[in-house]
């Protein structure tokens, strides 16, 4: 199937038949409820959702709450990871008689619901950013021990057997032999970890949070604010696919001698056949430092502002709400229905 | 003698979990009114199953989750077999669709179509099987592309065609990939119902939780914590029973 892709050399050509689906989506999406196929109320046009996603970065914070959202992420991710990666070594490498005996009890907890636990953690650590941190740490951590503890068990034998006939030292073994020949297997937990957790988190801040971008879809839904829950939609659906499409492409990147693994052909599409250049290191380490600021000020900001003044909040989004004129137009349109109803009853 | 002993200790590790759980919490080293000891919460799952309100909560969670889960074997399974690679032109097409949706997160679908058709039933099995549905379809279509294709071959020499050389050699060969992405989806299937049913719901374990926490009965929510996490422990056993009954020639590894 690659094969057929390679032959298209018109590369403009490959990308309208490619994303000619999703356009047809888009377009329907436009199409049917003007049309009134659709009731518009519920599925506003997509124009309309654009006009929204455009109104909120700029006028409201959807960058900050954005950032808030993948910094939670990312602080999850490095709390799970810093756990995760260091037991699993030690179990899959020297403990792994002690791996197996304890695989039942880990089986349990891995079963153990972030959800069912939510409310164990608050009271532990309180309706603050710990809890989220919790949620996200706690389905991070298994499937990255579990890939750690399997990815050092099944490394070639043969590498370490070399390694011991050379008398290295057991820090040398894990640094030069244990750790890089289980990376490409503890990346992939990595990323599971990071796909599930972001899954996870939208749910939490919708359950229980102040900001980000899942509390931007709970509040426009609670308050029938429809255009922009769809706005909010789109934008966690744009983040899911960035964020993964990234971590695919630094999985190719950083472990370029294997072949690439993902099902679908955008993987195999571009071969990598290098590592990271270090203008790239360098711009990931930017972003990445850069939303942990913004997010921690910001998760920081809306816990103070919270205790302090939430009432406060709370009056401004109400006004920020009543100037907002679509809000004022489907009250209009609410009205109109019912006055439609009403007809129809007649 | 050894795989015994194994046992043993497997069990025994359980145990002193348990034993350190209701020593730490009876012994006041962690606050026991947040963490009440293990055999408290035994107690209250005792009475919480006499009273009946268990059972009737978990029948009703069990049968969402189920629903939704075998909606989404029954519709990954050919979505992953149609997206294999045997329609080059319709892989292209439908690939880049196919990435935004299952990047479209349940609880977006959650709140839209509660929209359309209300706080039912509807919405809480529909988030389970579109979760569900995405493991499935994807070790499928990562089983047709990483298929030994010599077996085939000796299939089609051996005079196998059409639906014969699907059923005989296609489809076992795909089978423990498939079977992957199912064990995924089990798992995934107990998390979203829990967080579907704590968002929306008047009966079902999450709403047991959700109602537990607030009526501050802690104990309550440890042990419909247990009850689900075995509830899902149960059912990827079920799940791995049949894939050894189903794929017994096949070194699972």
């Amino acid at each position: 199937m690659h094969e057929e892709i390679y032959e298209i050399k018109n590369y403009f050509q490959y990308y309208i038949l490619r994303y000619s689906g999703v356009i047809l989506i888009l377009v329907l999406w436009q199409i049917l409820p003007e049309v009134g196929l659709l009731d518009s109320q519920f599925i506003p046009p997509f124009s309309e959702v654009v006009v929204q996603l455009c109104e909120l970065t700029l006028k409201s914070e959807l960058m900050v709450h954005v950032a808030v959202s993948l910094w939670r992420v990312i602080m999850g991710l490095i709390i799970a990871a810093a756990a995760a990666i260091p037991l699993g070594l030690l179990l899959g490498g020297w403990l792994t008689r002690a791996a197996d005996i304890v695989n039942p009890l880990f089986r349990i907890f891995s079963q153990v619901n972030p959800f069912s636990l939510m409310p164990i953690f608050i009271l532990f650590f309180g309706i603050g950013e710990a809890a989220k941190l919790a949620v996200v740490a706690w389905v991070c951590l298994w499937p990255i021990l579990y890939n750690t503890v399997s990815g050092v068990r099944r490394l070639d034998p043969v590498l370490i057997k070399t390694a011991m006939s050379m008398n290295t030292s057991k820090f040398e073994m894990l640094k030069k032999v244990v750790i890089p020949g289980a990376a490409p297997s503890i990346f992939l937990g990595l990323r599971i970890g990071v796909e599930m957790s972001f899954f996870m988190l939208i749910s939490a801040e919708m359950i229980g949070a102040t900001a980000g971008v899942g509390w931007l879809f709970h509040n426009s839904a609670m308050n029938n604010q429809i255009p922009r829950m769809y706005a909010a939609g789109v934008c966690i659906v744009i983040l899911g696919i960035v964020l993964n499409r990234f971590l695919i492409y630094s999985q190719n990147k950083l472990f370029f001698w294997k072949g690439s693994t993902h099902v679908f052909s955008f993987a195999a599409w571009k071969k990598n056949v290098s590592g990271f250049s270090k203008i790239q290191l360098l711009f990931v380490v930017v972003v990445v430092s850069a939303v942990i600021a913004v997010g921690s000020y910001a998760a920081h900001v809306s816990k103070v502002s919270d205790i302090n003044s939430n009432s406060s909040v709370q009056m401004k989004h109400m006004q920020m709400d009543k100037k907002e004129h679509d809000h004022m137009n489907m009250d209009k349109m609410d009205k109109n229905k019912t006055h439609d109803y009403m007809n129809m009853d007649k | 003698m050894k795989c015994k002993k194994d046992t043993f200790y497997k069990f025994l590790v359980v145990f002193i979990f348990i034993a350190v759980w209701e020593a730490a919490s009876r012994l006041e080293i962690v606050n026991s009114l947040f963490i009440p000891p293990f055999s408290s919460v035994i107690l209250a799952l005792k009475d919480m199953f006499v009273s009946g309100n268990l059972a009737a909560n978990a029948g009703i969670s069990i049968e969402r989750a189920l629903t939704g889960f075998i909606i989404s074997v029954v519709v990954g399974i050919p979505l992953g077999y149609l997206l294999g690679g045997w329609f080059s032109k319709v892989n292209l097409v439908a690939e880049p669709v196919i990435e935004i949706f299952s990047q479209i997160n349940p609880f977006i679908l959650f709140h839209v179509l509660i929209l359309f058709s209300g706080i039912g039933e509807i919405p809480k099995i529909a988030v389970i099987a579109w979760t569900c549905t995405w493991p499935i379809m994807f070790n499928t279509v990562y089983g047709i592309k990483h298929m030994d294709y010599s077996v085939i071959k000796a299939g089609s020499g051996f005079g196998l065609e059409g639906w014969k050389l699907f059923w005989k050699v296609g489809m076992p060969s795909i089978l423990p990939s498939v079977f992957v992405g199912i064990r995924i989806s089990g798992g995934y299937s107990f998390f979203m119902l829990i967080a579907a049913e704590m968002m929306g719901a008047s009966s079902g374990l999450g709403w047991l939780i959700l109602n537990n926490q607030e009526n501050y009965a802690i104990r309550n929510i440890f042990a419909a914590a247990i009850v689900i996490a075995f509830l899902g422990l149960f059912l990827d056993i079920i799940i791995q029973f049949v894939e050894n009954k189903l794929l017994g020639h096949v070194s699972v590894s």
